[in-house]
């Protein structure tokens, strides 16, 4: 190995991304585009779903709910007479209608509380708001009652706190899928745009050695990407304000590891396309199972058992994990899961690095 | 240069040839690209291989530089037995396209391939040989194809290469600027380097000291411009070239 050869293969790829503002763009902005969309969706003020309510009770308690449901703040309630109810929502102006029967207090005097919930059904994600704020109205209920039981839990948290939400969630393990992606996309491409320029047929009759190529390679991009996770950091824990209870350096550390398994999957994977848009065909194959299946939408521990299999064998399920267990854990070098994490990570580079040099042929055809 | 002495162990066994095939075969599933190819080339002699696309011209280039491994056979450049990647910091490749990294500037692509050879010191000097000193930061992208050539030539002769292989250098490139290359090639083989160069060009061929013939893999005939035409019993050197690769399939 010649550090002046590798040099020059890493200078020139820097020198080639000064003058590629397409690629810088997609470096730089799309993460911070990608990232700040979704600190926008988890957290903006979403819109509540629309609730109708009937009362038709002859006693006190209907209207006792009602008033309860009107001010809560999980759905948006408006009276509405019960016939008109299905019609709402057929039309979508409602997303479900609460009727309380003409005998409900009259039921719950015998200790049958029975409204009637009707929902539109075909949004699943809108039930659960119309539910709890049904739950919660009857708590209240219950509550002002001078018999009541006073249902009162002490809540005490390990980890995060009551003030963690999805963004604390999805931001850790983001941060480190947004920057893998990305990298694997760009070298990928670029190192096939070599093939297929011709380029590498002349970097291949010159006293080069692969070894040499891959490393310059990875120095390269790896410059790159340690600057755009950086940015991503920055953005993530000082403008979207994600948790984070971790050291800055070992999240960055975890990143840095996720680059270079990012770049040499690009490099060892370019081997097998001919062409850019076979290149493309590699990310539903490589990046959507592993984006389903690290554990990133879904915890590991909830899926069926063989695709646990499968996420046990996936190295971003590892480096997803140990991102979260830094930011929402405080996790260090101390913890044996984090050592694990780190461990396969760095197995995996290993393993994609000898994996590229091998599979790059001398041998045009 | 140091570039320019051979490295220790290189000085061929016997001086008199820089390229030295022997018998090589080289099959790509049931197409035989080379069958059964001797070649043998001179140190400072100017080779042409002549034939038709498809001939086994590019691939004969590539088993010489090492980028084609033969089924069988040998090939030996300037005294080292093919694959040998330190004999390659002595030989020139130019391939058919003209392989530049599109967005970087004439001198930056000069200046990597420099770097990959320990050759930076010659930079200014091939700019000036190939007349793109004026164009030096031009961005190759924007560069005309006779400009990318000229460029893709001086990344060939960066390194002061001992022997040159050209495939196909002149395709695309207007008449003035193929005469300039052939004078660049005239002079470099009169100090001694060996060249190579393939084409399917009449006019070409008869700038060269030897030809060679190709056809399905096999080199039908060798010998100066004037041998083959008289091989031939033909005057005109594309008559001879017809009737000689048309004998052997007939």
């Amino acid at each position: 190995m010649s550090g002046h050869r590798i040099g020059a293969i890493t200078s020139r790829l820097l020198h080639q991304f000064r003058r590629d503002r397409r690629t810088l763009a997609l470096l730089f902005v799309a993460p911070i585009v990608i990232l700040g969309l979704l600190g926008y969706l988890i957290r903006g003020s979403a819109s509540a779903p629309s609730v109708g309510i009937a009362n038709q009770d002859q006693g006190p308690l209907g209207a006792t709910i009602a008033g309860s449901l009107e001010g809560s703040s999980k759905i948006s309630a408006s009276t509405i007479n019960a016939s008109d109810g299905d019609a709402k929502l057929k039309d979508g102006s409602l997303v479900a209608y609460i009727v309380f029967p003409p005998d409900f207090s009259q039921q719950a005097q015998q200790g049958n509380i029975a409204p009637e919930v009707h929902l539109e059904g075909s949004q699943p994600g809108n039930q659960a708001p119309v539910m709890q704020a049904l739950q919660d109205a009857l708590a209240s209920l219950a509550a002002a009652s001078p018999s009541a039981v006073h249902f009162q839990p002490k809540l005490t948290f390990l980890y995060g706190g009551p003030g963690l939400d999805t963004l604390d969630y999805f931001g850790a393990a983001f941060i480190g899928l947004i920057v893998f992606f990305l990298v694997f996309v760009i070298t990928i491409v670029s190192f096939l745009r070599e093939r297929s320029q011709g380029t590498l047929e002349r970097l291949m009759a010159s006293p080069l050695r692969r070894g040499e190529i891959v490393v310059g390679y990875m120095l390269g991009f790896t410059l790159i990407a340690l600057v755009q996770a950086a940015e991503v950091l920055i953005f993530s824990l000082a403008v979207l304000r994600v948790h984070n209870q971790g050291n800055v350096l070992l999240i960055f550390g975890l990143e840095t590891l996720m680059v270079i398994s990012a770049v040499n999957l690009g490099i060892f994977l370019s081997m097998f396309a001919r062409t850019e848009f076979q290149a493309v065909q590699f990310i539903p194959l490589v990046i959507v199972p592993q984006v389903l299946l690290s554990g990133i939408l879904f915890p590991v521990s909830s899926e069926p058992k063989p695709l646990q299999y499968l996420s046990d064998v996936l190295p971003l399920t590892y480096a997803v994990n140990g991102l979260r267990d830094v930011m929402l854990k405080g996790a260090d070098l101390t913890w044996p899961s984090l050592q694990l994490d780190a461990g396969v990570v760095a197995g995996f580079c290993v393993l994609v690095i000898v994996a590229g040099i091998a599979t790059l042929r001398r041998q045009v055809a | 240069m140091s570039t320019n002495q051979p490295a220790p162990g290189a000085q061929p066994t016997s001086d008199a040839f820089a390229v030295d095939a022997d018998n090589v075969v080289k099959s790509f599933g049931a197409l035989k690209a080379l069958d059964g190819v001797t070649l043998r080339v001179k140190t400072g002699e100017i080779y042409g291989l002549l034939g038709p696309n498809g001939a086994g011209k590019t691939t004969l280039i590539r088993a010489i530089v090492g980028l084609v491994a033969p089924d069988s056979g040998t090939v030996t450049v300037l005294g080292r037995r093919m694959p040998d990647l330190d004999i390659l910091a002595q030989v020139g490749y130019m391939t058919q396209q003209a392989a530049l990294y599109p967005d970087l500037s004439v001198e930056e692509n000069l200046r990597f391939f420099a770097a990959i050879s320990g050759a930076e010191g010659n930079v200014t000097e091939v700019l000036k040989t190939v007349e793109l000193d004026q164009r030096r930061t031009s961005v190759v992208a924007n560069l005309s194809g006779g400009l990318r050539q000229r460029c893709s030539l001086a990344c060939a002769l960066i390194h002061r290469p001992r022997l040159l292989l050209l495939d196909e250098p002149t395709v695309g490139v207007d008449p003035q600027l193929r005469v300039q290359f052939w004078e660049h090639f005239r002079k470099m083989a009169a100090d001694g380097t060996t060249i190579i160069v393939s084409s399917h060009v009449m006019d070409e061929a008869e700038r060269c000291q030897r030809l060679g013939l190709m056809r399905f893999g096999k080199l039908l005939a060798e010998g100066t411009p004037n041998e083959v035409r008289a091989q031939a019993g033909s005057n005109n050197l594309e008559e001879a070239f017809l009737r000689l690769s048309g004998r052997d399939t007939e």
